[in-house]
């Protein structure tokens, strides 16, 4: 099945909260435009918006300035074409794994065996359909989170650091599936990471933040064909690159 | 990446705790509380009573024959944990007998005799019957009524701002009553006892079901009802199948406590104004002194309502199979 990407227009966003009467800017003025089946990858230091971007994208909240759009039409609430995989797995406690992979499938009121069948052994948990989710491990409850947002196929996924909790190797597989999801279903992705060399291996465009409030500090086009080596010079020269404009000029 | 792990899977599947194995001194114990109900049986038969009681020789054939069952339960081993407690009984209810019924060490009439308890069911078993159902009749009416209505209030807290500005002021006024207090309004403005008792059971437990609905909604993480949004959850599906599953914890302690207080609000609108039930029976037994009817139906009454606590509980544990806790009632 084939499902095309969407869109996505972000003009001059601004968005905030407000914490203990006090404005806090999250987002500043952040303009961007997403062709459909791009992959982007965002970058930034912890609590900088990153997030919040993804909400705002998702329409779970509307920003205090600016408009947001997908496909040209303004995005004013949230719809499953457009599907957020939040940061921490927020798997339902009550439901059983392949309940919680399900759930998108219950919403809409059909059920298909053969796919969540499919999502499972995707993601590796063949034999725990039946667990609760306290019974998983983090980097399982994060996969079990992974297929419960692809299983509808999405227009747009929006991942929130997906493969954050995974050990390197199962990381590298899932980068791998993740990427052959995206070949093979042409939607349009927009990840955010804190690991620069998983921006580079997926990615088509890498996209860096400032500290908070978010602001665009680089906007990098990463036109090396897929499958990219690690140790590429071209990526190793993108990595460095990158992770001077995240002000880690010596670290790497 | 193959995760598939059958130990782990094994792990999962299997919920049961392990018997821990048996040593040395309940083995004992478990030999013993066959021969001392026997014991018993043979005092009870053989001391001759201090008074006219009646039933003594069937008492003593029922002692034995449990001290019979005891000793079969032990050779093929299903009294090991409850071994202790059978033993115990069986001392305690040798001792009452040896004390009352052959010694006459107790005032009479306030204590009877296990014989005189063991007749009140024997005579009288009809009417304690009829008494049960009656009152199980007035509970089960009110209790589910209440709790339903309880549940759905919650809801309505939790989830309608509009009907929470309505309902909640009514709630602080008439929540906090003990129901008690309106019993004699409610015998005078509704014409029939057995309503004014159901309406007031309905109070009794719609109260704390209704609270604590409200407050486990209320604590539901926003972060589930962003998920659901994203997958284009409506609204109603955002109440019963996130917010209601995810307040069922609490649900169950409302629930809990509405039961009991439908126990206590059952005794009273019975014992003032329904005439039937449990606590009918028991006022009436209580003003002609019949004392050992009062005992007996005191032991239905604790039989009935531990009965019922522990189907709910049975439910609970279906229900919320899903947590990690280990609560055994
Ligand atoms: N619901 C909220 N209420 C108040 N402040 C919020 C809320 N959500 C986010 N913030 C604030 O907005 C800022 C950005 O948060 P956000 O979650 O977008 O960061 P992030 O870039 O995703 O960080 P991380 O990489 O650590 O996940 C933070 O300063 C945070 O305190
Ligand atoms: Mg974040």
């Amino acid at each position: 099945m084939v499902t095309s990407g969407l869109s996505l227009g972000l003009s001059s966003i601004h968005h905030g909260y407000t914490i203990n009467q006090d404005f806090q800017a999250a987002v500043d003025n952040v303009t961007l435009n997403i062709a459909a089946g791009e992959f982007v990858a965002l970058l930034g230091p912890s609590g900088c918006g990153k997030s919040t971007l993804l909400r705002l994208i998702a329409g779970l909240e509307a920003p205090s300035r600016g408009k947001v759009s997908s496909d040209g039409l303004p995005i004013l609430e949230p719809n499953p074409e457009r599907v957020l995989m939040f940061q921490d797995p927020t798997l339902f406690p009550w439901r059983t794994v392949r309940q919680n992979i399900a759930l998108s499938q219950d919403i809409c009121g059909k059920r298909d065996e053969a796919a969540i069948d499919g999502i499972i052994s995707l993601v590796g948990l063949k034999g725990f359909e039946r667990a609760w989710p306290h019974q998983l491990s983090g980097g399982m409850a994060q996969r079990a989170a992974l297929a419960r947002a692809l299983i509808n196929h999405p227009r747009l996924l929006l991942l929130d650091e997906p493969l954050g909790k995974l050990d390197a190797l199962t990381r590298l597989t899932m980068q791998t599936e993740l990427h052959r999801l995206w070949k093979e279903r042409s939607f349009t992705a927009v990840m955010v990471t804190h690991d620069v060399e998983e921006a580079l291996f997926l990615a088509t465009r890498v996209i860096t933040l400032s500290a908070r409030p978010a602001k665009i500090l680089s906007d990098i086009k990463v036109n090396l064909p897929f499958h990219r080596h690690r140790d590429d010079p071209e990526v190793l020269q993108l990595r460095k690159s990158i992770l001077t404009q995240l002000g880690h000029r010596d670290d790497w | 990446m193959s995760g598939t792990n059958a130990t782990s899977q094994r792990h999962i599947n299997d919920r049961s705790l392990t018997r821990a194995s048996h040593d040395r001194p309940t083995a004992v114990i478990s030999w013993l509380a066959g021969p001392v109900w026997l014991a018993v049986a043979l005092l009870t038969w053989r001391w001759p009573d201090a008074d006219d009681f009646p039933n003594t020789s069937l008492l003593a054939a029922l002692f034995a024959f449990i001290g019979v069952i005891l000793l079969a339960a032990t050779t093929t081993g299903f009294l090991k944990k409850r071994a202790p407690w059978a033993l115990a009984i069986g001392i305690f209810l040798g001792g009452w007998e040896v004390a009352q019924a052959k010694l006459l060490k107790l005032p009479r009439p306030f204590f009877g005799t296990p014989q005189d308890l063991l007749d009140v069911f024997i005579t009288d078993w009809s009417r304690l019957g009829n008494s049960l159902l009656h009152s199980l009749g007035l509970l089960a009416v009110g209790y589910l009524v209440g709790s339903v209505s309880g549940i759905a209030i919650g809801i309505g807290l939790g989830r309608s701002p509009r009907f929470r500005y309505w309902v909640h002021p009514l709630l602080r006024a008439i929540g906090p009553l003990p129901p008690v207090a309106l019993l004699p309004l409610a015998f005078v403005l509704v014409p029939s006892s057995f309503l004014a008792g159901e309406a007031l059971m309905i109070l009794a437990s719609a109260f704390p079901v209704a609270v604590l609905t409200w407050s486990g909604i209320a604590s539901v993480d926003p972060a589930y009802y962003d998920v659901a949004r994203t997958m284009g959850a409506s609204r109603s599906f955002l109440t019963f199948r996130v917010a209601l599953p995810a307040a069922m914890p609490q649900i169950f302690v409302g629930l809990f406590m509405g039961l009991g207080a439908s126990f206590a609000m059952l005794v009273v609108a019975e014992m003032l104004g329904v005439k039937a039930g449990l606590g009918f029976y028991m006022q009436w037994a209580q003003g002609w002194a019949a004392y050992p009817n009062m005992y007996a139906a005191l032991i239905v009454m604790s039989l009935m309502c531990t009965g019922l606590i522990t189907l709910l509980f049975k439910v609970r544990d279906r229900i919320l199979i899903w947590q990690k806790d280990g609560l055994k009632w």
